[in-house]
């Protein structure tokens, strides 16, 4: 006992201010930024992007098409800051990149897939519950996390909101045990064919009013693992998703940033 | 030469039915059976030479020769060799082959994996039924099939899974999962229980199939190393070191600049260290010794924070590349990581005499899960797993990679068999792997490159690459196709070999000690589903 009072000393506390204040970000990987006045349009880094995220698209402010990055799709593996001849693209600091729809992560309209459609009615509905859920949650949240086919990384990086470093319970935010205690469901992976009845099942068995948030790139678009015959190309295939929270996977910091979006203290 | 000795063993052995034997990138003998001889020449290969069944998968070679390829991987671990068998399967006419899983166990699984993704049938199998599709699947559509296309939708079928059923008085079943209470990945367990004991658990895995081994199909090498990194999150390093070795035998490159190999031994040991306190602080969470738990995270935490000062990645991400590393990640960091290792070594060795001082902690652990070592043999379990119930085995000795041969380390083994056992190999091998990186980082020669150049891959070419990762032997098999594509990319990461024991480690354990037992093993789902 007296060894573990000494340890506990010795440390002090080792809780991150986060939202409070902001992190040290020198090292951090986060979205690739493009330097337009640098870029020769030489197209290198389009097809160096292995899942595809990089475009070319009209630009408000450049005469010519600029490539830019649909950020969903993005899994920061960097070949497009490698391929680049002229260092017109590098990989920012910017972390915090959750948005609450999918089109303000992508610099090219999203095309709807055939069995996508359905989900129109949904995000209408998920409009009106955002609203609820301010009124109803106050300030204390539970969280469902579902694997839905992910690499784990996401779910290892949710788990380290748990440590005493980013201690998500200070924010009252928890995660909890069962749906049915829940009223967010963090989604991560791509949802699989073996996962997708159970997803939906956890999901019917969160009483409204729910959240839903996709974490990582695969929960987002499908990542790198898009438009394979075993997964859907992202939760929101499946389910109404209110928050995206990008990166491969994303870091601490920026998942609590995605929650705290998701219940609009931001 | 030892492997050519083997060669010629295998030779005489195999005399007559034989059609083709080759020995390939200095320690691989390939060796072509026929349909009707392959059962009898793998019993008396395992029979007659000291090896272990490590991998068994298909390979649809039909652009090449119009038949569908099963190989059987055999490992003589005591001298640095491996035994492939393989058999052509003519497409259209015989897609069935004896069952070798009566005869050696570990085979059973492989089978029924390649059963599902090939449709080629086993005949007199220990269990015929599926793995991978969990019934949804159209019957007789196997996805790694050259005819089927990776981004094919197909519709949802519904047929009955059956699960081994126990029945008597007072016999019932527990089902737990897909979605589990914690955050963890997907897996169905049925447990019979009767009262409180375990008397058998089923583990229904395959929720997280993403098709990763179709996708890899026909891509650019350079994309594939990205799948490899997503094989299991936290063992990125190890999976793509498996696979840049694998696509660097293939493309005949036997010396690397001293600096990366350094560099790779570095970063994997790092991996381990990580995976190894996150199952440390797992066992403590789940005895509810917050304490304990809060310090190992911590520990983690000052690991993952330093790989991504590193290299940029908490989980070691685009660090690894065929042919060396992307970048010097070491150089003018070496302080860094000396004082990370410092701190990291006083604060470990404190905190663990506090938690094996615990005689309530120890008494959860200890007895318990025990995993028999004869079970542990014929099922090949590998890693901590396996180390812990006397089977003495690591890559980074029997097949030294990187600058493993260049290092003087011990691999702790234990034999009570328990949780206890397996918490004790991996405490030894973070003090293992703390002294690996110090000896590295003093051999390490100051200047030198950090890559080379492999040029264009050799088409039609395949090898093995294998790593130690943090919970056990990692093979990578990478067969080329034209133009720098991957033709065939099979993975079998340790987690596969070592879900079966955990079932047999749990029996006559009551259920409240499952959590506990399933985390000294610590395996990746998503790593066997693939």
């Amino acid at each position: 006992m007296h060894n573990i009072i000494k340890k506990m000393f010795q440390h002090g506390t080792v809780t991150v201010d986060y939202p409070k204040k902001p992190i040290k970000s020198s090292y951090i990987t986060g979205v690739p930024e493009f330097y337009y006045t640098k870029c020769k349009r030489c197209s290198k880094c389009i097809n160096s992007c292995p899942t595809g995220a990089i475009a070319l698209v009209d630009n408000d402010k450049q005469k010519e098409k600029s490539p830019a990055v649909n950020i969903d799709e993005c899994i920061f593996c960097r070949f497009c800051e490698d391929a680049c001849p002229n260092k017109a693209v590098l990989l920012s600091n910017k972390f915090e990149l959750a948005q609450k729809s999918r089109a303000a992560l992508r610099a090219t309209p999203l095309l709807v897939q055939d069995d996508v459609v359905k989900d129109l009615d949904y995000e209408l509905l998920g409009r009106q519950l955002k609203e609820k859920v301010k009124k109803f949650y106050g300030k204390s949240l539970n969280i469902r996390e579902v694997d839905a086919g992910s690499c784990n990384g996401c779910d290892y990086e949710l788990n380290a909101l748990g440590s005493p470093y980013n201690d998500l319970e200070r924010l009252g935010i928890q995660f909890v045990a069962s749906p049915r205690h829940a009223d967010m469901l963090m989604v991560t992976g791509c949802v699989t064919r073996n996962m997708e009845e159970a997803l939906i099942k956890t999901y019917n068995a969160t009483p409204s009013p729910k959240l839903v948030i996709a974490v990582g790139a695969c929960a987002c678009s499908g990542g790198i693992f898009k438009n394979s015959y075993a997964g859907r190309n992202g939760v929101d295939c499946v389910l109404p998703v209110d928050v995206y929270i990008p990166g491969c996977p994303p870091r601490p910091q920026a998942l609590i940033y995605g929650i705290l979006k998701a219940i609009g203290r931001l | 030469m030892v492997s050519e000795a083997i060669f010629e063993a295998i030779n005489r052995l195999l005399s007559s039915h034989a059609i083709e034997s080759k020995l390939l990138n200095e320690n691989e003998i390939y060796s072509e059976v026929t349909q009707a001889s392959i059962k009898d020449d793998c019993i008396s290969i395992y029979n007659n030479i000291d090896c272990v069944l490590i991998d068994l998968f298909g390979n649809d070679t039909s652009q090449i020769n119009n038949s569908i390829t099963i190989y059987y991987t055999f490992a003589v671990r005591s001298s640095n060799t491996l035994i492939t068998l393989y058999v052509k399967l003519d497409k259209k006419s015989s897609l069935h082959i004896d069952s070798i899983a009566k005869e050696i166990p570990a085979a059973s699984l492989y089978e029924r994996e390649i059963q599902d993704m090939f449709g080629v049938s086993f005949v007199n199998s220990l269990d015929s039924r599926e793995l991978v599709h969990h019934g949804n699947f159209p019957l007789n559509v196997h996805p790694l099939n050259k005819d089927f296309k990776a981004n094919t939708r197909l519709n949802f079928e519904k047929r009955e899974q059956s699960y081994t059923s126990i029945s008597g008085t007072g016999v019932f079943e527990v089902a737990v999962g897909p979605v589990h209470a914690g955050i963890i990945e997907p897996g169905h367990f049925r447990f019979s229980v009767a009262g409180e004991p375990i008397i058998n658990l089923e583990a229904k895995l395959y929720y997280t199939h993403r098709g990763l081994e179709k996708l890899s199909e026909n891509e650019n090498y350079m994309k594939v190393l990205l799948f490899s990194e997503r094989i299991s999150g936290d063992e990125t390093f190890t999976n793509s070191l498996a696979y840049c070795q694998a696509i660097e035998k293939i493309n005949g490159i036997t010396y690397l600049p001293e600096r990366a190999l350094y560099s790779r031994t570095i970063f994997a040991e790092f991996e381990r260290i990580c995976s190894h306190l996150g199952d440390i602080s797992g066992l403590c969470v789940d005895t509810g010794y917050i304490f304990a738990n809060g310090q190992f995270a911590m520990m983690r935490r000052w690991i993952q924070v330093l790989c991504e000062q590193l290299t940029g990645s908490r989980f070691l991400r685009n660090t690894n590349k065929p042919g060396g590393l992307r970048k010097d990640f070491i150089r003018n960091n070496e302080k860094l990581i000396i004082d990370c290792l410092n701190n990291l070594d006083k604060e470990f060795r404190e905190t663990v005499n506090i938690v094996k001082n615990n005689g309530m902690f120890i008494d959860r652990v200890e007895h318990t899960g025990i995993l028999s070592n004869a079970i542990a043999v014929d099922l090949n379990a590998v890693g901590p797993g396996g180390r812990a119930s006397g089977i003495n085995t690591d890559v980074r000795k029997e097949f030294p990679y990187a600058a493993y041969s260049k290092l003087k380390f011990n691999v702790p083994q234990h034999n009570n068999c328990d949780i206890n056992c397996r918490m004790n190999v991996k405490i030894e091998e973070i003090i293992e792997s703390i002294s690996i990186i110090r000896q590295a980082l003093d051999k390490m020669p100051e200047e030198g490159s950090i890559s080379i150049d492999i040029g264009n891959l050799k088409p039609y070419s395949y090898a093995f690459g294998m790593t130690e990762s943090p919970r056990g032997e990692n093979i990578h098999f990478v067969m080329t196709g034209e133009n720098n594509t991957i033709l065939r990319y099979k993975v079998r990461t340790p987690s596969f070999c070592n879900w079966p024991v955990l079932c047999h480690a749990v029996n006559t354990n009551t259920l409240t000690d499952f959590p506990l037992i399933n985390k000294s093993f610590n395996l990746s789902y998503a790593g066997n589903d693939l």
